[in-house]
Parts: structure tokens; C-alpha cells; sequence
């Protein structure tokens, strides 16, 4: 897990610093090294099929898949924890309901309902990650609520009652902070999912327009010349490989943490 | 069971309503229209057009009117294929991604309980660990990266199989292994660390205390409840599989239902979009009773 | 003649010395217990040997003259099967998603033996007691009750034909009128020969049907000799303790404080639950209950699980659901859960069973048991709030240092005190303790039941004692009163009740004892 840690910061940092460091700016052409190689002078990974330098493309890229992820991750965590903490704070027939719009919302294609909104709304970041947030908060709802139910459960909530606390403050001051264990595990691994979804959003050309760039968009480019330009392919597939795995292992290490 | 059968189509059938209604109001309040296109269409042409399809009609009416066509399977012309009916494109995109589906889910499922256990025989041994690094790049791996790789790999150089496109058997080998290795990771994991927490608990030392074989301990007493995770994980995932592999199909190219949907959806044309999203939900919630079931058969407890 | 034999067992786990210099024998068709506090190692010597817990130990262990210390899971697996084994929990201990046919047959025929026909299983079911044994082979564990669950796992555990039996804690997870029961079947198979290494914290209990008692304490063993020569005369410290802590139904009865005015008066109360599954009811856990509870007097509830006094007592303290009924408190009705404001909240606190999950565990210690008093006594300040947490962590005996604390970081007899300490901050008239002793080992019970004592003499404290333990009622209260299927069935002074119980719920339970 701190492998992993060492691993996402590394990431983050490069992605933050490298843009600031570098001569290019991500939409830059360089018209003198148009599909330049690897390891032109200037463009260490060369330059993509209109002269743009690929190592900065690869940093703003993955800035903006991380801002995507965390954000759509955000919307998850605020929307999830409230619904799934109401709905198994109050239970009986409140609970039902709620739990049934949950059950309805995922029987609704989830894929297709981001590519539809996409189309609906227009394409824009702030789209994209509402959109993802929007469907991402179903489970962490569930999650959030099983802890609810059980910690309901628990001698401590009647001893609170007991000691004359009120509904809201059991909720706010002894419920919910023993849910954020849990809440923070599945919101570690929510986030490679977002990132997923948005670099297949943007594969299929519906996430992040031109000339701003994600690493879905980079792979996609770089799937086009695979066979000429290796590296193109590589580079942005590797961060978001090491960034997925990196962000599961430290999900899974928390969720654990929290089990033992 | 027939208690959870009935309970569970009881919730089905207003989920799949609340689903057509859903799609039907986003659809009709998207901005922008199919007739939409470089230079503006003639008022009265485009009126004309708009009648020929019910879109003048009052909201109620246009609902009303696509309730009871789909009741009788019908789910009206294509606004963009023209002389085809929706059923018409799914009928042809149907089977093609449900063969394609199958085969991943077959192999995704066998892959990855195979996985699972394997590593569960000895924790921490080096088919453990393996195992897990594997899986971790399975699901890390997205199938629009594992999808041309193997293209270029396979077909490319190699030249073992064919690049893209439908014919016979082994054009479908490359998307089938691309389409499932996401799947398969995941399943992986899930069933080793439900392995992990069923072998810890009491009823497996009884039957080791009783001298059960290791092997036989593990698959009879401790992987049935260490499945139901991944049941309830599959069960959407199938449904997935089965209609939309988005991706896949475009890599590979295949005319399959994802392709249709994709290409429906940047045309705006409502009815196929509409069409592949009430077929995808209802494939949702069978594959959810289907794991319901399997629940009660893994674990008798929830037949009540 | 000896059956099973240990020798100089001695156990190391990650460095720390599990067992030392361990020894006790079986005989054919004897039964010898192992007695001990939890965690003097008493489970450890019975599993080790057979590769059943974690670590490798050293010494000797013989089975019918085969060694098993020192074999790999191969060369022990054969051996193993000449013994058979059944654990503390029966609710868990049988595979939930197989019938108990399937694990009886399996159990009979793991290592090569022939598969027993539905007739032979049918007869070894009826061997431990269970009636209908025919149809019990298609059930599935959840439908049977934690008592014949145990049988069943006493007829798979002897189902090959063990030469050994070891019995982890069989009963202490059941009602205390089935444990002779299943410890009488345990006696029945010994006739054949079987020996029994058993293992148990219950005195009393093993008194009646053990014949030899190996006392072990911190990983050694003390005390080793015929059973009724060691609770007769027992001649190490630890075992006097032992016997000490087991409360008894023949001690002389306590100096119990003289009751005042008449405090509390339930009346008529009822609580239904909604039966969860496809087929709705309603369950009438508690129906037309009623007691009186006057001030520095302690009244016990006790009946089998099941038979609603803890729903009974939650719906008086306004802490559980109540259909109808009235509370009467110094002869003012109290309001429903709902509108307790914090006055009446004050009057009576609980105390739960299980100490670790009372306690919020991310709240310190102080955090706790200033909750009450923040809620309850909103006019105090800090300084005053502090300096009363101070003293009533003094009055359970654990004083200012466990403060700042975690529940993570107590022991469960600590954590019971804190739970204590927390009912009694806000100064209440009564407590409610709910089954308080019942998930402690018991050296550590009897000495929260010592406290409590001491606190109802020194507090005029009214207590309401939840307990399926007659001994508990014996040592605390003045009054009983019995509960069987939802109804107080009979109420009247302990000593009284107990020398000539009227009910048959009440006959059953002290002839448990």
C-alpha cells in the first residue's frame, strides 16, 4: 500500500509540475517536428501527428483525468453518503423508497446514460464528471447505508439515546463518523473506476474535447499509429495502468485496514 | 423462492416502466433535434417531418402512443437508419453481441474462479501472488488498450487471426479474450478475498477438524459463500457484457448493438437509443433475478 | 487405560509464550476438563497438537500411542480422524449452504470410510437426542436451534468413530437449561469407550460430569486431579478464585439494602415485532407484563432467550418499542420514547451485554461518559463535568488514567466498567442492566458483579437485572420474576422462588443450575 502511495503521488506530482517546467504548452505546434520520434531534441517522447509535444500532452492529460476522477468522485461521495445515510438512518418505508429509485437508476444502462447525457447536455469537463458522479453515487448509496443499518444496530446508538442525544446528533456525531472508514475505502475505489469511464468517454470522442487533452484521448491517438510510433501508445497507457492499480491497491489496503 | 421470484417482478416491472419514462422525457427535452443538420431545414419541411413522426404530438400522447408500440415489441422507425425499425436493428445486432458476450462472460467466469481458488490453495505462495498482480493489470487494463495490443500482436504481426470485421469463428477470438480480461481480473479478486473470509470462519475448521481433504474443503464449504460477491458483481457485468461492449465492437469492428447505440445516440436518433436502453434494462433486471436465485442456491439462509 | 496423552506441550506464537510445559492424560471412556479464565491457554493445549491453531508446538501429544507433534497437515490429516471435534459456536460451526445429511455423510466417509445410508444416519442422529431425525437429514443448519445444532455437530464429530472427543466450550453458548442436556448426551457416548477432553470455564458444569479437572492458568498447568477432590478441596489460589467467581445457588444470600418508597410500576405492557420473510405477522414478544420496583431494590428478569425480557425492560426504560401499557415513575407516567425529555431520561441508564460494542470506539473514555451528563445536566460546565467524570471512573475502580482511552485499547472488563461509569454520571435512580455479566469471562464477571453490589449499596441504586443466569438474580437482587413466551409467568422473592419454583419455566431453569 505504500508502494503504492509513493506510486499516485509520483503521478500527481509530474502531472502538476511538468507543464509548468516544459517550453510547450499542451495545444503548442510545433511545426519544425511534426510526428517527430522519441527522443527528438526538445520532445524526449516526440512530438503527435500535428507537431505537439507528447510529454506534455501526457501531463495535462493525466491533470485532467485526475481532476475528473476526484471531482466526479466528490459528487459521489456527497450524494452517496447523504442518500444512503437517510434512507438507512430512517428505515421502515423511507428506506424502501429511497432504496428502490436506487435499484431503478441501476437498471439503467450506465454506460449509455453518461454517453446520452454527453449528447443531451453538450460536451464539457464539467459535464463529464457530473455525468460520472451522477451514476457512480448508486453504490456507494448502498455501501454507506448496509454501514448505517448495522451501526443502528449497535448497543452505543441506544446508549447515546439513552444519554439523551436526539436523532440528528446520534447521526451526525456517532453514526456517520464511524461510517467514513468505510465511505473514504469505496470512495479509493470509486476513483480508478471514474477514471476509467472518462478515458472510455473520451476514446469514443464524447469526454474531453480538443485540443485539452485526457489519457483516454492519448491512448486513442496513440492506438492509431501503434505500429509507427510505439511510445504514443505506451506512455499514456502505462500512467493510467500504474495509476488504476495504484489507486485499487490503496482502496483495497484501506478496506482491509478497516476489516482488521 | 417463488416468494423471491414474485417480490423481485414485482419491483422489476415498475423499475422497467420508471426506465422507459426516464429515457423517453431525456430524450425529448435534449436540446438540438435529428433534422438538425449544416444548414437550416425549411420550416414547413421540417413541420411535415415532425408530423410524419408524432414528435407535434403533446408530450402524454407521444408517451402514450410509445407505450403501447412497444407492448406489441415494436419500437418505431429508425430516424436515422432510414427504412429500418429499431426491432429491426436489434434483431441484427442482437445475436452478435450476444455471442460475443457469452463467450467473455464464459470465459471471464472461468478464468476467474479458476484464479481465485488456485491462489486460495496456498495464500501468499508464488500462484498467489501471480495471480493477484495479473488480476490487478486484468481489471487496471482497459479493453480499448488490450483491444489493439492484441490486434497488432495477433493479427497484425503474427497474422493468426483476422484484424477486424465478422467472419467465422476466430474473428471473434480477439474481442472475446479483450472483452473479458477486465471481467475475469475482477472476478479473480473477488473470489479470493471471499475465499480469504470464508475459510476463516468457523464451519470451515469444523469440516478441517473432521478431516476433510484441503481441495475438497475449499470448493464444498467455503467457495459457495465466497461466491456470492461475485454473483452479485456478475450479474449487472453480464448485462453489460451481453448488449454493450461499446469499445470492443468499435475496435474490432463489428456490428453489434453497442455500435448501433453509439452511432444513434451522436445522431440523436431517439428511438434506436431509446430502444437499446429498455433492451439493456430489461437484460439488467433478468440477470439481477438470475443472481437472485443463484443467492438462495449458494446460500439456503435467504430462501427464508 | 490412557487414551490420549500430553507431555510437556509447549506453545510460541510470533514470540510469546502461548503454552509451557503442558500435560494431562484422557482415558477410555473418562472425560477430563480443562478449566481455566480465557486466555490461560485451555483451548490452545486441546487444538495445537492436531494442526487445528495457529503455531507449530513442541512436546508430545499421543493418540492411542501415536505420536502427533512434529507430523505435516499430510501425515496428521489420517490421525486427526481418530478424533472428532466440536466448538464453542453451534450457530456457525455447521457449512450454512449444505444439508445435515450431506455433512453427516461426508463427515462419516472423509477419509475413505464407506458412505452411511439414510438408515445409519437417521440412527446417529437419534443417538444425540434429536427427535424426527429422519427429516432432520434435509434441513439445512438455520433451521434448527442452537441446541440441536450442537447435537448435530456431536453426531458429526462421531460420526467416523473417533476413539476422542474434544469438546471446545460446547454449551457456554447456549441456554443454561440445555447445557446438562447436551453434556448428558456427551456422557452417553462415553459408554462406548469414547473419551472426552472437554473444555470449559463452567465449574459447576464440569463438576457434574467431568471425572478428572486439569486447572491451567497463564499457559501452565496448576491443578490436575479427580474432579470432585478439586472443587471439593482445591489447593491452588486460581482455582479457589475460579470456584469463587462461579456464583452459586447454595451460597448464604447476600446483605441485600432494605427497599424504600415504591419508584416504578409498569403495567400491562405489550410489544409486537413485524415477522421479517414473504408471509407478514406480527410476533407478540412481550403481552400484558407488569412489576413494581421500589427504590434501592433490584428485581431480576429471567427466562430462556427468546422469552422477551429484554423487550419487556427496554419498552419500561423507553429505549425499546411499547404498544400499550403504562410506566408509572413515583407514580407519574412516563412519556413514550419518542418525548422523553431530559429529566425523565435521567432517571434510569443502561448498562448492555457486550462491553466493546457499547462504547462508541472512535470516542475516548471520557468522551462517553461526559455524553450523558452534556445532554442530561446541560447546566453543569466543564471543569465540573470533568472533575465528575474523574469520580465516577474512581467509583468503578479504574480512575483517571483510563481517561483518554479507546475502547480498542480496554479490556472487555474495563469497557464494561466504563459502561457502568457512564450509566451512573447523570446521578440516575435506576439502572437497567441488560444481560451486563453474560459476555465476560468469569473471573472478570464476578468481580462487575461484586462492583455492582457495592454500587447498590453505597448508591441506593434501583436495579432491573436482565438475566438468563439464576445465580446472577441470587447474588444481586431482592425479587424475581419470570418470563416464558412474552409473559410474566411468575414474580416473587429470590430465596423463595428458588426453594419452591411454582412454574414449569422456573422449575426448568433451576434445575439447570
Amino acid at each position: 500500500m505504500r508502494a503504492a502511495a509513493v506510486t499516485l503521488a509520483a503521478i500527481a506530482l509530474l502531472a502538476l509540475l511538468l507543464p509548468l517546467v516544459l517550453p510547450w504548452g499542451h495545444a503548442d505546434i510545433d511545426w519544425n517536428a511534426v510526428r517527430a520520434p522519441a527522443f527528438t531534441p526538445g520532445h524526449p517522447l516526440g512530438t503527435d501527428s500535428v507537431g505537439r509535444d507528447l510529454l506534455v500532452r501526457v501531463a495535462v492529460g493525466t491533470r485532467i483525468t485526475l481532476a475528473v476522477a476526484l471531482a466526479a468522485a466528490l459528487v459521489a461521495l456527497v450524494v452517496g453518503v447523504a442518500w444512503g445515510a437517510v434512507a438507512g438512518w430512517i428505515g421502515g418505508r423511507v428506506d424502501e423508497a429511497m432504496m428502490r429509485v436506487v435499484d431503478a437508476l441501476y437498471a439503467l444502462p450506465f454506460m449509455f446514460v453518461v454517453i446520452v447525457l454527453m449528447v443531451v447536455f453538450g460536451r464539457s469537463v464539467l459535464l463529464v464528471f457530473l455525468g460520472i458522479g451522477a451514476v457512480e453515487w448508486l453504490t456507494m448509496a448502498r455501501v454507506v447505508r448496509a454501514q448505517v443499518m448495522t451501526l443502528k444496530q449497535r448497543p452505543f446508538v441506544l446508549a447515546s439515546e439513552a444519554a439523551g442525544a436526539r436523532g440528528p446528533a446520534i447521526l451526525t456525531r456517532h453514526i456517520l463518523p464511524n461510517t467514513a472508514a468505510a465511505a473514504i475505502a469505496y470512495l479509493m475505489l470509486t476513483v480508478p473506476q471514474v477514471v476509467m469511464v472518462e478515458s472510455f468517454l473520451s476514446f469514443l470522442g464524447l469526454g474531453v474535447q480538443e485540443p485539452l487533452t485526457s489519457l483516454g484521448i492519448l491512448v486513442h491517438d496513440g492506438a492509431d499509429d501503434m505500429d509507427i510510433a510505439p511510445l504514443a501508445l505506451a506512455v499514456p497507457c502505462f500512467v493510467l495502468v500504474a495509476l488504476v492499480v495504484a489507486l485499487n491497491r490503496i482502496g483495497e489496503g484501506l478496506r482491509e485496514r478497516m476489516a482488521a | 423462492m417463488p416468494a423471491i421470484l414474485i417480490r423481485r417482478l414485482a419491483t422489476a416491472i415498475p423499475t422497467l416502466f420508471a426506465v422507459v419514462l426516464l429515457s423517453f422525457l431525456l430524450m425529448r427535452v435534449a436540446p438540438g433535434s435529428p433534422f438538425d443538420s449544416e444548414r437550416p431545414l425549411d420550416p414547413a419541411i421540417r413541420a411535415a417531418m415532425e408530423r410524419a413522426y408524432g414528435l407535434d404530438q403533446p408530450l402524454p400522447v407521444q408517451l402514450g402512443r410509445y407505450l403501447a408500440n412497444i407492448a406489441t415489441g415494436d419500437f418505431g422507425p429508425s430516424l436515422v437508419y432510414k427504412d429500418f425499425t429499431v426491432s429491426k436493428l436489434i434483431a441484427q445486432g442482437l445475436p452478435v453481441s450476444l455471442q460475443l458476450g457469452g463467450l467473455a462472460l464464459l470465459l471471464a467466469a472461468l478464468l476467474g474462479v479458476g484464479g481465485g481458488i488456485a491462489g486460495a490453495l496456498r495464500p501468499g505462495g508464488w500462484i498467489d501472488r501471480s495471480v493477484s498482480v495479473a488480476s490487478s493489470l486484468a481489471v487496471a487494463l482497459p479493453s480499448f488498450v488490450t483491444g489493439p495490443v492484441l490486434a497488432l500482436v495477433f493479427a497484425l504481426w503474427l497474422a493468426w487471426l483476422p484484424v477486424s470485421g465478422l467472419g467465422g469463428p476466430s474473428s471473434l477470438v480477439l474481442p472475446v479474450i479483450a472483452l473479458a480480461l477486465p471481467v475475469a481480473g475482477a472476478v479473480a479478486r473477488l473470489t479470493r478475498t471471499g475465499l480469504a473470509a470464508a475459510l476463516a470462519q468457523d464451519h470451515v475448521r469444523t469440516a478441517r477438524a473432521r478431516g476433510i481433504a484441503p481441495v475438497r474443503v475449499i470448493v464444498r464449504h467455503a467457495l459457495p459463500p465466497a461466491l456470492i460477491p461475485v454473483v452479485s458483481y456478475l450479474g449487472p457485468a453480464a448485462a453489460g457484457l451481453l448488449t454493450g461492449a461499446v469499445v470492443i465492437e468499435t475496435v474490432f469492428g463489428l456490428p453489434g448493438l453497442g455500435r448501433y447505440f453509439v452511432q444513434g445516440a451522436l445522431n440523436r436518433d431517439y428511438p434506436l437509443v431509446m430502444g437499446v436502453v429498455i433492451l439493456y434494462a430489461g437484460l439488467i433486471l433478468l440477470f439481477n433475478l438470475i443472481a437472485d436465485l443463484l443467492y438462495g442456491w449458494l446460500d439456503p439462509r435467504v430462501r427464508g | 487405560m490412557t487414551l490420549y496423552a500430553v507431555e510437556h506441550l509447549s506453545l510460541e506464537i510470533g514470540g510469546a509464550r502461548i503454552l509451557e510445559d503442558v500435560g494431562f492424560a484422557v482415558a477410555a471412556g473418562g472425560c477430563t476438563a480443562l478449566v481455566g479464565a480465557s486466555g490461560s491457554g485451555k483451548t490452545m493445549s486441546c487444538f495445537a497438537p492436531f494442526g487445528l491453531a495457529a503455531g507449530r508446538p513442541r512436546g508430545s501429544a499421543r493418540l492411542e500411542g501415536a505420536e502427533l507433534i512434529g507430523l505435516d497437515e499430510r501425515a496428521l490429516r489420517p490421525l486427526r480422524a481418530r478424533a472428532g471435534f466440536v466448538f464453542q459456536q453451534p450457530l456457525t460451526a455447521l457449512t450454512p449452504h449444505l444439508t445435515i445429511g450431506a455433512q453427516l455423510a461426508e463427515s462419516a466417509s472423509a477419509l475413505g470410510g464407506a458412505r452411511p445410508d439414510r438408515r445409519a444416519m437417521a440412527a446417529m442422529l437419534d443417538r444425540v437426542g434429536l427427535s424426527d431425525p429422519e427429516a432432520k437429514l434435509d434441513q439445512w443448519p438455520h433451521r434448527l436451534s442452537g441446541g440441536e445444532r450442537q447435537r448435530v455437530m456431536i453426531a458429526c464429530a462421531t460420526a467416523h468413530g473417533p476413539r476422542l472427543l474434544v469438546a471446545d466450550e460446547p454449551t457456554s453458548a447456549l441456554d443454561a437449561e440445555l447445557r446438562h442436556a447436551i453434556l448428558d448426551v456427551i456422557g452417553r457416548l462415553r459408554e462406548d469407550g469414547l473419551g472426552v477432553l472437554l473444555v470449559s470455564h463452567d465449574l459447576p458444569l464440569v463438576a457434574r460430569h467431568a471425572d478428572r479437572v486439569v486447572v491451567m492458568d497463564a499457559g501452565r498447568v496448576v491443578e490436575d486431579g479427580p474432579a470432585r477432590a478439586v472443587i471439593e478441596t482445591p489447593a491452588q489460589e486460581v482455582t479457589r478464585a475460579l470456584i469463587a467467581a462461579s456464583p452459586r445457588l447454595d451460597s448464604p444470600p447476600p446483605d441485600l439494602p432494605v427497599p424504600g418508597a415504591p419508584l416504578i410500576e409498569a403495567r400491562g405492557i405489550a410489544v409486537g415485532f413485524r415477522t421479517p420473510g414473504w408471509r407478514r405477522g406480527r410476533f407478540q414478544a412481550v403481552a400484558d407484563a407488569g412489576f413494581a420496583l421500589a427504590e434501592g431494590e433490584a428485581l431480576a428478569i429471567v427466562g430462556r432467550s427468546g422469552s422477551g425480557k429484554s423487550t419487556l425492560a427496554r419498552a419500561v426504560a423507553r429505549l425499546g418499542p411499547c404498544d400499550s401499557g403504562a410506566v408509572l415513575w413515583r407514580g407519574r407516567p412516563l412519556p413514550p420514547r419518542a418525548r422523553m425529555g431530559t429529566a425523565e431520561r435521567r432517571l434510569i441508564q443502561p448498562v448492555f451485554q457486550d462491553p466493546a460494542a457499547s462504547l462508541d470506539p472512535r470516542w475516548t473514555v471520557a468522551q462517553s461518559i461526559a455524553e450523558p451528563l452534556r445532554n442530561l445536566i446541560p447546566a453543569m460546565d466543564d471543569a465540573a463535568r470533568a472533575a465528575r467524570v474523574g469520580a465516577v471512573l474512581d467509583e468503578v475502580e479504574l480512575g483517571e488514567r483510563f481517561a483518554a482511552r479507546r475502547p480498542g485499547e480496554l479490556s472487555g472488563g474495563q469497557a464494561q466498567r466504563v459502561a457502568i461509569a457512564r450509566a451512573l454520571a447523570a446521578d440516575p435512580e435506576a439502572i437497567l442492566l441488560d444481560e451486563a455479566t453474560s459476555a465476560l469471562d468469569v473471573l472478570v464477571a464476578g468481580r462487575i458483579l461484586a462492583l455492582l453490589g457495592r454500587l447498590q449499596a453505597s448508591r441506593r441504586l434501583a436495579i432491573l437485572a436482565i438475566t438468563h443466569d439464576l445465580a446472577v438474580a441470587h447474588a444481586l437482587c431482592h425479587r424475581l420474576a419470570v418470563m416464558e413466551a412474552g409473559r410474566i409467568v411468575e414474580i416473587g422473592p429470590v430465596p423463595q422462588l428458588l426453594a419452591s419454583p411454582q412454574s414449569a419455566a422456573l422449575t426448568r431453569l433451576v434445575a439447570a443450575q
